[in-house]
């Protein structure tokens, strides 16, 4: 190989490192982190990015400089030099490749243990059976000691997000809310197919698997409200499974979380009783619609406070419409909704039924 | 060695042979295979279908005793049975099982001499890999128009054109006709073409086998596509079809199940037939250190296929049966394990990724050394590296399932195997790059797709690096990221060699040129319009889009409005492909033996070559990339035969 070509092809390798490199860097291509996960996750994003940049500098120079110099006129018919390999470039780019990934494989190991630990497992192992279980089992942890990671439970249905807090007397809420600084294990239920929790700017994702208890950690570094979002496809309702999150200092939390727990059902973690409005929240009625009594702004099912007009457009009594509604869901939908709304709610008992055509009807009373 | 052309006559050959026994007459017509026979044949098997299913339901004194979506379920096994009976996919074998005298082979039933031939069961794999590729190509065209219609939803947030279950529907069916129906058995297409010529086989080792593979094809497409006219519309849990979801959705999902089953034993087929003549059949002194690395890409892409496909028909069938059975495969209330479906789905799957992979790789072998006029660089670590991803394709499953919540301690060693399989891929791509140095590189189409190929998929391959780190995997896992990764590999790695091909033996298959001007404005529509359609999917997937959704955030609408409109451009590119094809294969100029100046076998016959390929079985006699090598020659017939002990080594 000439000199001339080796710097001509540097050349080419550092414009074409350093384009690429600008698209890396000017592009802002990950969500801003809110989390101490999506810190270490960025960093090793930021770790392969840049063996990536190196690898394909190289790979693109070398088309590109193939093209430009090796370029056959129309009327050549000579062959090229017939060369048949090289031992040592080819013991290079196995052995290079393979540091490479090996180092990416180190990292990524090491992030991932960092990622999912909790503060308060006493030993590493206990932190590894902790994580390990996937025993069939219900999330039901009761700490409330601050110094303990706190416990949400995470229940998905389609097409909702509800979350119980059973350090705090379980309260419910539709929206997630978190304290800042301070990690939370998330353990995740499903009631019918499989969904996955994701918070972009958390970084973090777990699926929730019906009759599967799966687990995610987060430690909170940011106040704010992001997405939280369903990236497993769980049907019609898929697209709008979606809801919040909301980070808030500690005090506002605890305060929140406290007022959330009076309310609920004391002492009792199964959804259950007959007020109607702990059962439109313990099935997730509000994370589709809007009720101004439940305070709900879900938008992916008709507006419930306009149920009347409903009902007089389906030539229906009121009660005898929101009951059908409830059990039938296709059998009256409205116009410019899709006929997503699960069949699953015909199984509640018929007491939490009658409580809730009472809660919708009464207007929240 | 490009003076060595076979002067063969048709004509000749077949006064070798039998003449073919008279057409049958009269009502005899609808007794014969073909066509006649395909509608009274289906119509029997329905009612033997539908019989078995009321006489169960009545015995078991059940109601109703007519159940459509039981008969529906039933009818998709034995309708197109009927019709592989009544198009005479199965004669042979009967009459042999049954113990009547069996037709003496009078290969009336071999080559093509007009259209018609290529509408039966034909036992000549040129004609076999003819059928594949344009079957595909329709395919292709459909599954494509379906992306078209989800990218005309996503132009905008929000629901404009389709409701949820249809947009699920496009999808689903659009993932599954460009797997099933396009980049599978295109290869598969491609390969039965050129497989036998490039070893100097007369034909595949089982030519009725290779007949009946074919013709599963249609059925397992036309399954997938009607599945759109089910009530309750197309299967719509995507192509993984995920329990328990794709448990409870309306009967189009059984439309996929038994798609699946048609499709993947055509497949199972098809390499059983590869491998035996692989084996078996080759010329001479064609040694494996000898074969063409395209041969040795089949050979490796059909071990992953008779190894791996009976897994995903296992799978789909125990969803048939959770759904239709009501057993418990996948149901945790009656004791299943849903993340098994994933677990099995992914056995299959994961390998399925090379499936699609490794003939490209072996195309772009070809078309480089070929083209760039030089030996391929490192031959024997081109075909270990294949082998090696075959073995590690076995040992990455789960890195599907990173969040899927299976077993924690499994997700490292997946990540590393992952990750190890990147050293072989760049085995290759850095062969390929060295092949390319200092190589008088001729810059025709089929050399354009190769490049584009090899460029776009070192991004596909590095977006994949991304993909099996698992905290990174953690994040990006189900978002418009993983969308972007899978069509660098499959558009810009699989299509892309599947283009390459096509064009790099259209004058072998037709006798006719292509145009090239019209080639290389198809290959820059494609490529320019595919990176501005896939490339920003990165970006939003790495932001909080996640795939498979019709609706999504309104921050996110200027993109896609790109996305959609790019997207509408690559469409476009393709009229320009089949405008070309039709047409050059219609009128094209008539192309020489070897246009390329190539030394494999397939090139030293006529364009198309004779009925039965080789006039006299060649003798190879060195390695099928000697390109610049004086005096190097990979193939001879008789005439010019060289001495014995005169072997030419490189």
């Amino acid at each position: 190989m000439r000199r001339g070509s080796i710097v001509q092809l540097v050349v080419l390798g550092m414009l074409f490192g350093a384009g690429a490199a600008a698209v890396a860097l000017l592009i802002p291509w990950l969500p801003d982190p809110a989390s101490e996960q999506a810190d270490r996750i960025d960093f090793v994003f930021w770790f392969v990015t840049a063996i990536c940049i190196a690898i394909f500098a190289l790979v693109a120079a070398v088309i590109v400089y193939s093209i430009l110099h090796f370029r056959a006129r129309p009327d050549d018919d000579e062959d090229g030099p017939p060369t048949h390999g090289n031992t040592g470039l080819e013991i290079v780019w196995t052995a290079v490749p393979a540091a490479l990934v090996t180092a990416i494989s180190i990292v990524s190991a090491v992030v991932l243990a960092k990622n999912e630990h909790l503060p308060t497992a006493a030993t590493a192992s206990a932190a590894r059976a902790a994580q390990a279980s996937t025993v069939n089992g219900l999330c039901k942890t009761k700490s409330a000691d601050p110094l303990k990671p706190l416990v949400v439970c995470v229940m998905a249905q389609q097409f909702s997000w509800l979350f119980k807090y059973p350090g705090y007397g379980n309260a419910t809420s539709a929206t997630l809310r978190l304290p800042i600084h301070r990690t939370v294990q998330l353990q995740l239920q499903s009631t019918d197919v499989i969904h996955s929790f994701w918070v972009p700017e958390f970084g973090q994702k777990q699926d929730a698997v019906p009759g599967l208890l799966t687990k995610l950690v987060i430690t909170p570094t940011r106040n704010g409200i992001f997405p939280v979002i369903c990236t497993e496809l769980c049907g019609l309702g898929h697209a709008v499974m979606r809801s919040q999150a909301q980070v808030t200092s500690e005090a506002d939390f605890v305060k929140w979380a406290k007022s959330r727990g009076s309310t609920a059902n004391p002492g009792n973690g199964a959804p259950g009783g007959t007020s109607g409005a702990k059962l439109f929240v313990d099935n997730g009625c509000n994370g589709c619609h809007t009720f101004k009594p439940a305070s709900s702004t879900g938008t992916i099912g008709p507006d419930l406070d306009n149920l009347s007009e409903a009902a007089r457009r389906a030539n229906q009594p009121l009660d005898t419409f929101i009951r059908e509604s409830i059990v039938d869901p296709g059998k009256y939908v409205e116009p410019g909704y899709p006929n997503a709304m699960p069949g699953t709610f015909a199984t509640l008992p018929p007491e939490q039924i009658d409580a809730l055509v009472k809660y919708l009807s009464g207007g929240g009373k | 060695m490009s003076d060595t052309v076979l002067g063969f006559h048709e004509n000749e050959a077949q006064a070798e042979h039998p003449a073919p026994a008279p057409p049958p007459r009269g009502f005899h017509r609808l007794l014969a295979p073909g066509w006649l026979r395909v509608p009274w044949m289906m119509a029997l098997f329905f009612g033997l279908g539908a019989g078995i299913v009321v006489l169960v339901r009545w015995a078991e004194g059940w109601d109703p005793i007519w159940d459509g979506s039981v008969i529906t379920t039933v009818e998709l096994t034995t309708v197109p049975l009927g019709f592989l009976v009544g198009l005479g996919g199965f004669d042979y074998w009967t009459r042999y099982a049954v113990g009547a005298p069996t037709q003496p082979e009078d290969h009336s039933g071999h080559g093509a001499r007009s259209w018609r031939d290529y509408f039966r069961i034909n036992t000549d794999h040129k004609v076999i890999g003819i059928q594949y590729l344009v079957t595909t190509i329709v395919f292709f065209v459909i599954a494509g128009l379906l992306a078209m219609f989800m990218r005309a939803e996503l132009a905008q947030p929000g629901m404009q054109f389709v409701d949820n279950q249809t947009f699920n529907g496009l999808f689903s069916v659009h993932a599954a006709l460009m797997i099933f129906l396009f980049v599978i058995p295109a290869f598969a297409g491609l390969g039965n073409y050129v497989i036998p010529l490039m070893i100097g086989a007369p034909d595949m080792a089982f030519p009725r086998l290779n007949a009946l593979s074919f013709w599963l094809l249609p059925i397992a497409g036309v399954m997938m596509v009607s599945s759109f006219l089910a009530p309750g519309g197309a299967f719509a849990a995507g192509w993984t079809g995920y329990a328990p979801l794709s448990v409870h959705q309306p009967i189009g999902t059984v439309f996929f199940n038994m798609g699946v089953q048609w499709a993947g034993a055509s497949s199972i087929m098809t390499a059983l037939n590869f491998l035996v003549t692989i084996i078996t059949m080759r010329a001479p002194g064609m040694t494996f250190w000898r074969m063409p690395l395209l041969v040795w890409a089949n050979f490796t892409t059909s071990l992953l296929v008779v190894i791996a496909t009976p897994f995903i028909a296992g799978s789909q069938f125990f969803v048939l049966f959770d759904r239709v059975m009501h057993t418990h495969f996948f149901d945790y209330t009656g004791g299943g394990y849903p993340l098994g479906y994933q677990h099995i789905f992914w056995f299959y799957s994961h390998p399925a990724v090379y499936i699609m992979m490794l003939p490209g790789f072996g195309i772009a072998s070809e078309v480089i050394s070929v083209m760039a006029r030089k030996p391929i660089f490192g031959y024997r670590l081109m075909a270990l590296s294949l082998m090696a991803i075959l073995v590690l394709g076995f040992s990455v499953w789960a890195h599907h399932m990173f969040v899927a919540g299976m077993a924690p301690w499994l997700r490292v060693p997946m990540m590393v195997t992952s990750l190890v399989i990147a050293v072989p891929t760049g085995i290759k791509v850095f062969s390929w790059l060295a092949t390319l140095w200092e190589g008088r590189i001729h810059f025709e189409t089929p050399m354009l797709f190769a490049l584009g190929f090899v460029s776009m998929f070192v991004i596909g391959g590095l977006s994949g690096i991304y993909l099996a780190a698992v905290p990174i995997d953690i994040h990006a896992s189900d978002t418009y990221f993983v969308v972007a990764h899978i069509h660098y590999v499959l558009f810009g790695g699989s299509l892309f060699t599947i283009f390459a091909g096509i064009y790099f033996w259209f004058p072998k298959m037709t006798g006719r040129m292509y145009n090239e001007r019209l080639g290389k404005l198809h290959f820059w529509l494609t490529f320019i319009g595919f990176n501005l359609t896939f490339f920003p999917m990165h970006w939003l997937g790495l932001q909080g889009m996640p795939r498979r959704v019709a609706d999504y955030a309104p921050r996110f609408a200027d993109l896609n409005l790109f996305i959609s409109i790019a997207s509408f451009g690559l469409g476009i590119s393709t009229v320009v492909f089949l405008y070309n094809m039709i047409t050059s294969w219609r009128f094209g100029p008539a192309a020489s033996a070897n246009p390329w100046r190539s030394l494999t076998l397939e090139w030293q016959v006529s364009s198309p070559p004779p009925i039965f390929n080789f006039d006299e079985i060649p003798q190879v006699v060195g390695n099928p990339y000697e390109y610049g090598v004086p005096g190097a020659r990979h193939g001879v017939f008789n005439g010019d035969r060289v001495q014995q002990g005169e072997e030419v080594h490189a």
